[in-house]
């Protein structure tokens, strides 16, 4: 079940940008008059994940959004001392507990639409509360990715 | 767009959630429904004269059926959760239309809830009474668990639901109800109104409708009561009675019963605080282990219950049983997000014993969250909330099944839209 929200051109040509050219580090989206999900903010490639975090709350304890981030982390690959980079990309739906109940429902029947938008994120997070938002609970869920 | 989209915006829609305590009516974008509707009907036979054949009146709505009718039984038109006697089923939908909302049925967009299981017969019989006897301008079917999902934040889930038939664990995915991994067991709250009342006579006490008693006095605790009996007719059906008896239960298992932290350990519940409870009748007197006793089955089956239906799974175990169902990659999510609701969710102490016994079950290396509405209002109307405020979405227009899309391609389009 869905709530018929669309996605807007804008939020897959930004995707792009950060997928394919590596142009920004994230993009915060919002839903527009209750029918489009479109772009809000988009993070430069130098900012940090605290940045992405305030931009993502910056509605208040009372809304929701939806992010996209390009993380980068280092992995130690097992029996070597090498270390490589590794970036992924995830998207996550914020959707705190304090925000409306009217929030909640059209942000969370609408994120699957968004999810089928965005082709080739490596993970998807459902972000209630900033123990589940915060860069290290970010990264414990993209490492758990790479042990399989 | 096509014409076969429904393009309504200016009527508002209506929302029925309906469950076997009772139905919610009301207007979609309202916070509350404007109707509670106990799902019991009263039914009575009358005939004319003699010979004709006698004719079949419904008594729908909480003072119809209060009323002393002699020989009236009360019955309900569900079973499981769905529709079993499509009759009834009408006469209750034209209550809710022509006397509770005042609505004419054509000029409104109907959005009714549905149980996890439910089949795909019920739901196109639901479509054709919706769209060929209402002539609704546009219908849609949602899953309640979806909906409590969605109001929750969560559409990646497990929804606890434990109303006043069963409760379920039911897995949802993207908003997607995991029907293969839904387990549910047949114990809710009125499995505890039962035990109270088998309790409660056990005890030697006298329980009788509000409505029997002219005047009382009340007296000092434990004390047998002091009261005046009305001038009841002899005829009123058991079914009747049964059903009275179950709302002063419900009130009682509402005040008194409590769910013990942990498993029921007699010495420790001994020293907790007693409750006081007066009956209808004037009778009144503390309670002590038994408001821990009599719910302890609902988590710890083997406890013991006392005649009737028996749990077999406790809580707990219905969610653990559920998460084992599903695929590997979501049981983490699945036990990060457990979203408890439903009437019977508000006992005393359900969250935190349910809390206490999945962080014993859970595998260390995942996170627990138990998540719940804070009152009972919220939880008794999650899915019509829920309900309510998906339909009003500008954006939800194009989900409906249209009148026209319906003739056009049949009852089976519930399924293929609606899912
Ligand atoms: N405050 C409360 N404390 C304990 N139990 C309560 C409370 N309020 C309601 N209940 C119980 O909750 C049940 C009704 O819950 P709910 O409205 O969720 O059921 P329903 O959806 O109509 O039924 P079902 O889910 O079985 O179809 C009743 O058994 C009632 O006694
Ligand atoms: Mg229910």
């Amino acid at each position: 079940m869905a709530s018929g929200v669309t996605v807007s051109d804008a939020c897959k040509t930004t995707y792009e940008e950060i997928k394919k050219d590596k142009k920004h580090r994230y993009v915060i989206f919002y839903i527009k008059d209750e029918r489009q999900i479109d772009v809000e903010v988009i993070g430069a490639r130098d900012e940090e994940y605290e940045q992405f975090l305030t931009n993502l709350q910056a509605g208040g304890a009372g809304e929701c959004r939806y992010g996209l981030y390009d993380f980068e982390y280092t992995h130690q690959c097992q029996g070597t001392s090498e270390a490589s980079k590794k970036q992924k990309l995830f998207l996550m739906s914020w959707c705190p507990d304090t925000a409306k109940v009217k929030k909640k429902m059209l942000y969370s029947s609408s994120f699957d639409a968004l999810k089928k938008s965005l082709v080739g994120v490596q993970k998807y997070i459902q972000a209630t509360d900033l123990s589940e938002a915060s860069q290290e609970a970010v990264e414990e869920k993209l490492r758990a990715t790479d042990r399989q | 767009m096509s014409g076969a989209v429904y393009g309504g915006d200016e009527v508002g829609a209506l929302v029925f959630d309906i469950g076997h305590n009772s139905v919610r009516a009301g207007y979609a974008g309202e916070d509350s429904p404007k109707a509670d509707i106990p799902t019991t009907v009263g039914v009575w036979l009358d005939s004319e004269d003699e010979v004709s054949v006698p004719v079949t009146h419904y008594n729908i709505g909480l003072c119809a059926i209060h009323v002393w009718r002699p020989e009236m039984e009360l019955n309900t038109f569900l079973k499981d959760g769905m529709i079993e006697n499509w009759d009834m089923f009408e006469n209750f939908l034209d209550y809710i239309y022509y006397s509770a909302l005042k609505a004419v049925p054509r000029d409104h967009p109907v959005l009714l809830t549905e149980p996890p299981w439910i089949t795909s017969p019920k739901r196109e019989e639901m479509a054709e009474l919706m769209f060929e006897k209402y002539g609704v301008p546009a219908a849609y079917l949602a899953k309640n668990a979806s909906l409590a999902a969605f109001a929750n934040g969560r559409p990646t889930c497990l929804v606890v639901d434990s109303g006043a038939t069963h409760t379920s664990a039911v897995p949802v995915h993207d908003g997607y109800v995991l029907t293969q991994a839904v387990v549910k067991s047949p114990v809710g709250g009125d499995y505890l109104s039962e035990q109270c009342r088998i309790f409660l006579q056990e005890k030697g006490i006298e329980l009788v409708p509000p409505s029997f008693v002219a005047s009382k006095e009340v007296g000092r605790p434990e004390e047998s009561p002091n009261w005046q009996r009305r001038d009841v007719p002899y005829n009123l059906t058991d079914s009747w009675f049964t059903y009275m008896i179950k709302e002063v239960m419900q009130d009682f298992q509402a005040t008194i019963l409590q769910v013990s932290d942990s498993t029921y350990d007699e010495e420790i519940v001994k020293t907790m605080p007693t409750t006081h409870y007066e009956f209808p009748n004037g009778f009144h007197k503390d309670f002590s282990v038994e408001r821990f006793k009599i719910p302890e089955p609902l988590f710890n089956p083997t406890t013991g219950a006392k005649a009737g239906i028996q749990p077999i799974l406790g809580v707990g175990s219905l969610v653990t049983t559920s998460v084992g169902m599903c695929d590997i990659d979501i049981r983490p999510a699945m036990y990060g997000n457990v979203v408890v609701t439903g009437g019977n969710s508000s006992l005393q102490g359900f969250t935190e014993r349910l809390n206490r016994d999945l962080a014993a079950k859970t595998p260390p290396s995942m996170r627990l969250k138990v998540i719940s509405a804070p009152g009972t209002v919220e939880r008794r109307f999650g899915a019509w909330t829920g309900g309510s405020i998906l339909s009003s979405l500008g954006s939800f227009q194009q989900m409906w099944v249209s009148k026209q899309e319906y003739e056009e391609g049949g009852k089976a389009i519930i399924q293929t839209k609606c899912y």
